[in-house]
């Protein structure tokens, strides 16, 4: 086992690589955080969504009269009440990808349980749900679809009338077909995931009201982009519609594409009073977006050395309804299909297929985190057919620095993954033994490749403003929204760093479409890497325009002053000038201490034809590995140790790094063991949060986090993006667990008692 | 009492609410009588003779760490453990527990195994036309009771535990905290002069639309047995016999197989207990 | 439906308020009053981001309607703090250890945790071992933190 010795740090960071406790955290702690339902207006109205009850039906007919008549109800609304009723989503720039429509309210046709239908708002919740019972729909129900293999098939109820595959992702490189007919041994394997649901704490939720001409939405979201698809849905200007995105209760990719936001901005405009609207949290667990269910069919070609020649992969995601951001989804599957392993001959193809069921859309690890079960699986069995050891045999692919990926880029960044591997599996310690007769224990580990920062054929840009005040205080503004991750918290501690502000002295502003300059969303793991970048090069921007300022004042070159505690200095230990002088200096000066910064990441293209060119920025190494104990006569898994690495490139706030790695890992857990969003026939099977099982606080072991720091990340000071990844590794490490106790190896997710049993009786569930 | 049997319209008991809340909030019931008997009644568990006298209105937390419960019923008080959380049990009691009649209930499981009483009262509401029932004869199909509309289970009657007798509580949860998948309670008397099973009485909840108590010809073949086998081939018997539907959570087939697995480690342990061995 | 004067005693305050016998403690405390520390998550008992104290005793305030909890005294997050928004100890070791990440199961974690110490040591159990915070706090439910750091935070505070 040999451990490469890290880059030993040059610049020596004194509040970067520190993790102080920031402004919302003290808020939140405190429990006087304003989140999106923390908020009321005079004349505050109360919205519902009327949802159809059936999966695929035409709407044959449709009366309010009642519920409008209802005393305290202010507006029902239909699909004729929507100036632009058609949202066109592509996810994908137009790229590969079929144009379908999505309405705002259902006109005629509803395709999923839980379509909105329509819209009420009343004086009290109770007189909302109230009229919206009252509201006479028809339906005239049509065949569906409700898986993608059959949705595919010739003769299937058509979904859209375009067509039910939405995108189908090539990527060829060499020639699979060669390398698998040469290859000394070839492993097939078919994988299986579920739905599952975000399931964060704080429900979606939101407030609008129209202010000086103005819609308002202040709601729970990633995106406050969304501002210019409202105004085209209420046919406004832009300059009309505002969006403040309030700090999130999790978000997870569930509050990425709108969810309150047209509905509050229909009745808030339409009424011109405020609404107020928070989804019961069986509304959003029935019709809330969810995570692709994939079906992965892999072929794997190896030399009898251990050597991967080909993959050939096959993965069917079930898209749901309407498009939303399937065809991202699965292209993040297809650049991410074989791992972080070479892989010489590649064919990966990656299909969105609409069925009637919910729609599928961004839920953390997007794609690049299903595919993780697959080639990690495919690795396993593979090692077992050559009688090598899961780690030699990872080893002897795992990809480097320069090597080429199918899609014919080359890495530039360097790939840690093996020392995160001996990593792990060290904190695992000595293997445990059964607990008892009929027990078995088994050994489990799971590497993967997850990209951070958007597709780069996206031309991703982030802006931020710094100022530096009159009192030496340090404001940002930045249209970043905060999840909970400390998105905001870690912008100030770059800030900080580079200006010497002490971070009480740190305010910032964020997440307001009007008043702040645009970030992007907080998806894809991109703020850290997008906005961080922003902020550290406003600051570094602002610091080499004011830095001749005080360079003139302390008598030094600006290169040699040290910018610290609130204070520039000459020399460390000499005494300065106090930020505030420095700012009051540079007013007499007519130097402007304040600074816009637009960060652009880099840009590239990508051929869907040829399925070559570039796909994202860089990508997070990691490894999990876990102690797992079998209960062979329930089928009982006990998860006994867990142990996660990853190279995180820099760690900005080390406790929040290993919040990420935490959470992200027993979030996996649950999606590995016990979640399961179980639809049949289009009609959700878990109706309940009682029924949805998320982990809770006894179930896990502490999940044990180790850290790599390579230093080599695109994000600011060598950081790489950490939010999605850890839950990348999880299934698969669980399910190479497993397999190591019981001899079987798991293809089927979750990895539920009942199948686990199966297993063991060597039937196949 | 008044107010139940006048009520025009559906009236309801508020009792801990854990289960009836939820439905209010979720609109699947619309009562146009809610009745909150929370203050009706003070009382605290009471031993009387050799019963266990329960006050309906017992929260869990109570049946948890009361004393008198933990030595008169410590099959309840272990299988309490495993009912809801830390709010539910502030709250939750067991008259409302028994009267909900969840199939899947643990405590509904212990009352049935331990020969358990509920005595309920009627609208005349003055003690004289209460009636004992046996939890035996009590539930009646999902989340229904041979109780009439206007009665309310006043107390639960538990026999307490005698001097070697032994118990046992296994359950299987997908998550803990949560519903079971199946529940199995065992109570398990020794003959005195040669350490022989003479009485057993095996609960289940999660098999079936209530809470079943074993047929008692199913362990009749425990009875003089000293041996592990025995008990398992009862616990094969018991399961084969059952029919369990499939849901989200669990396959009839799987709920089945778990009774068996849980009842035979619920025999052996109830055994080993009342034979004072170390479990 | 009738409204009906009840008095709430809110973190020691008096709250005189006209409520419908419909309405359940959580609507009262974050409409009614206004405190955002007890939440909506779920209204079926099972996630915890609403518990408050009812008599020192946590609950589900969506599981209470206001009436029943009228004359009570109701204790939230913010009551365990002192009069200049002093930080109780407890808050404090959340903040130590990084034990919140969205926040918005805080306030129910606490509250439970507070309630698990204070009774285990009263009932002279000592403090309560890292499984038994494990136990007491199934049913606050948290997607964020993977409840490591939470059971760290407890755990110091019930070492002080």
């Amino acid at each position: 086992m040999t451990t490469r010795d890290l880059q030993p740090r040059t610049e020596p960071y004194r509040i970067v690589g520190t993790s102080p406790a920031h402004h919302d955290f003290v808020d939140k702690v405190k429990g006087s955080l304003l989140y999106a339902a923390d908020w009321q207006l005079p004349g505050m109205l109360h919205g519902r969504v009327v949802r159809s009850p059936v999966p695929s039906a035409r709407i044959t007919g449709l009366d309010v009269t009642a519920a409008r008549a209802r005393p305290g109800v202010a507006a029902v609304l239909t699909a004729a009440d929507v100036p632009n009723n058609q949202i066109v989503e592509l996810a994908s720039g137009g790229l590969a990808e079929l144009q379908v429509t999505m309405p705002v309210l259902a006109a005629g046709r509803v395709r999923y349980t839980g379509e909105p239908v329509a819209v009420v708002a009343a004086a009290t919740q109770q007189m909302a749900d109230e009229a919206a019972e009252l509201i006479a729909v028809d339906y005239d129900e049509l065949p569906g679809v409700f898986d993608p293999e059959s949705a595919r098939a010739d003769g299937a109820p058509r979904v859209h009338d375009v067509g039910n595959t939405l995108v189908s992702w090539q990527i060829r490189s060499g020639d699979v077909a060669g390398a698998l007919a040469a290859a000394d041994v070839v492993v097939e394997g078919e994988y299986r995931t579920q739905h599952v649901e975000h399931a964060y704490l704080e429900p979606e939720a939101g407030v609008g009201w129209v202010e000086n001409g103005v819609l308002t939405l202040r709601v729970s979201t990633q995106v406050i982009e969304h501002a210019a698809m409202i105004a085209h849905i209420l046919g406004l200007s832009q300059s009309k519609v505002r969006v403040i995105a309030a700090y999130m209760g999790g978000g997870f990719g569930g509050k990425e594409d709108m969810t309150v936001e047209p509905y509050l901005a229909l009745l808030a405009w339409h009424t011109r009073r405020p609404v107020r609207m928070i989804w019961d949290r069986q509304e959003s667990l029935l019709a809330s977006t969810k995570r692709h269910p994939f079906v992965m069919r892999y072929r794997t070609g190896a030399d009898q050395d251990g050597t991967i020649t080909a993959q050939q992969v096959e993965i069917l995601g079930d898209a749901g309804a309407y498009p939303n951001l399937s065809p991202r989804v699965l292209f993040a599957a297809a650049a991410c299909a074989c791992g972080p392993y070479r892989v010489p001959n590649a064919s990966i193809t990656s299909t969105a297929v609409f069925t009637n069921n919910v729609p599928s859309s961004a839920f953390r690890g997007f794609g690049a985190m299903q595919v993780v079960l697959g080639y990690e699986s495919q690795l396993d069995l593979l090692a077992g057919r050559l009688g090598l050891s899961r780690t030699e045999l990872r080893e002897r692919n795992f990809l480097a620095k320069g090597d080429l990926l199918p899609t014919g880029e080359r890495l530039d960044t360097c790939v840690e993954v093996a020392q995160t591997m001996h990593r792990a599996l060290g904190m695992l310690g000595a293997p445990p033994r059964p607990s008892g007769p009929g027990k078995l224990t088994g050994r489990g580990i799971g590497c993967n490749r997850h990209p951070y920062g958007r597709t780069i054929w996206f031309r991703d840009r982030a802006s931020a403003w710094l100022s530096l005040q009159a009192d030496g205080t340090l404001l940002i503004r930045s249209g970043v929204t905060d999840l909970g991750a400390g998105q905001a918290a870690s912008l100030c501690q770059i800030a900080a760093e580079v200006l010497g502000a002490p971070l009480d002295d740190i305010s910032i502003y964020i997440g307001d479409s009007a008043l702040n300059p645009p970030a992007g969303g907080t998806f894809a793991t991109r703020q850290l890497y997008m906005s961080g970048n922003a902020v550290l090069h406003a600051a570094r921007e602002l610091r080499e325009r004011i830095a001749p300022v005080a360079a003139d004042l302390l008598g030094v070159p600006a290169d040699d002053l040290d910018w610290a505690g609130g204070h520039v200095r000459a020399e460390t230990g000499r005494p300065g000038i106090t930020l505030a002088e420095l700012a009051a200096a540079c007013d007499r000066r007519a130097v402007s201490t304040a600074h816009l910064s637009t960060w652009r990441a880099e840009a590239g293209s990508f051929d869907p034809r040829t399925g070559q060119g570039d796909t994202f920025p860089d990508y997070t190494y990691g490894t999990h590995a876990a102690d797992v104990e079998v209960d062979t006569e329930t089928g009982q898994v006990t998860v006994l140790r867990y142990a996660a690495c990853h190279d995180v490139g820099r760690a900005i706030n080390p406790m929040r790094v290993q919040g990420q790695i935490q959470g992200g890992a027993v979030q996996g857990l649950g999606y590995a063991l016990t979640e399961d969003m179980a639809i049949e026939d289009g009609y959700a099977q878990a109706a309940l949060f009682a029924d949805y099982l998320i982990p809770n606080a006894q179930d896990f072991p502490d999940v044990l986090v180790d850290i790599v720091e390579s230093g080599e990340g695109k994000g600011p000071l060598g950081a790489r993006g950490i939010g999605e990844p850890p839950i990348g590794n999880v299934a698969a490490t669980i399910a190479s667990a497993i397999h190591d106790a019981i001899g079987v190896r798991p293809d089927r997710l979750p990895m539920t008692p009942e199948r686990i049993l199966a297993l063991l009786d060597g039937r196949h569930p | 009492m008044r107010l139940l049997a006048g009520a025009r319209g559906e009236a309801k008991v508020l009792a801990g609410g854990q289960s009836l809340m939820p439905m209010l909030n979720l609109r699947l019931a619309h009562p146009d009588l809610l009745i909150d008997i929370n203050p009706a009644d003070q009382r605290e568990p009471s031993l009387d003779g050799n019963t266990l006298r329960l006050p309906a209105l017992t929260r869990h937390r109570v049946l948890l760490e009361h004393d008198l419960v933990r030595r008169g019923c410590p099959l309840l008080a272990e299988a309490v453990r495993y009912v809801g959380n830390v709010r539910v049990r502030n709250r939750g009691t067991i008259g409302g527990s028994l009267a909900h009649a969840d199939p899947t209930s643990e405590i509904g499981c212990c009352a049935l195994a331990s020969g358990a009483q509920v005595v309920a009262r009627g609208p005349a509401g003055d003690g004289q036309s209460d009636r004992t029932v046996p939890v035996s004869d009590l539930f009646a199909g999902y989340w229904a009771t041979t109780l009439a509309e206007s009665e309310i289970i006043t107390d639960v009657l538990i026999p307490a535990a005698r001097p070697g007798t032994g118990w046992s509580f296994h359950e299987m949860v997908r998550r803990t905290s949560d519903f079971a998948i199946v529940a199995v309670a065992v109570t398990v008397n020794l003959a005195e002069r040669n350490g022989a099973i003479a009485a057993a009485h095996v609960a289940l909840a999660g098999v079936a639309d209530r809470v079943v108590l074993a047929d008692p010809e199913l362990t009749a073949g425990l009875m003089g047995s000293t041996a592990d086998e025995d008990l398992d081939a009862a616990a094969a018997r018991i399961a084969e016999r059952l029919e369990p539907a499939s849901d989200v959570h669990a396959s009839g087939a799987y709920r089945r197989r778990l009774a068996r697995v849980l009842t035979a480690r619920a025999l052996r342990q109830a055994r080993a207990r009342a034979a004072g061995e170390s479990t | 439906m009738t409204q009906r004067q009840i008095t709430l005693i809110v973190n020691d305050r008096d709250h005189e308020l006209w409520v419908a016998p419909s309405d359940t403690l959580l609507d009262v405390l974050h409409d009614g009053l206004g405190l955002a520390d007890v939440r909506y998550g779920c209204g079926e008992g099972v996630c915890g981001t609403c518990t408050v104290l009812l008599d020192g005793e946590p609950v589900s305030g969506c599981l209470i309607l206001a009436v029943q909890a009228a004359g009570r005294q109701v204790t939230t997050l913010r009551g365990l703090m002192g009069p200049g928004e002093e930080l109780h100890p407890l808050q404090e070791c959340f903040l130590r250890r990084g034990a919140a990440q969205c926040g918005f199961c805080t306030p129910g974690m606490m509250l439970t945790a507070l309630d698990l110490v204070r009774r285990s040591v009263s009932q002279g159990r000592g403090r309560p071992s890292r499984d038994e915070i494990r136990y007491a706090l199934v049913g606050n439910l948290c997607r964020c933190t993977g409840y490591t750091k939470i059971l760290d935070a407890i755990e110091e505070y019930a070492d002080q």
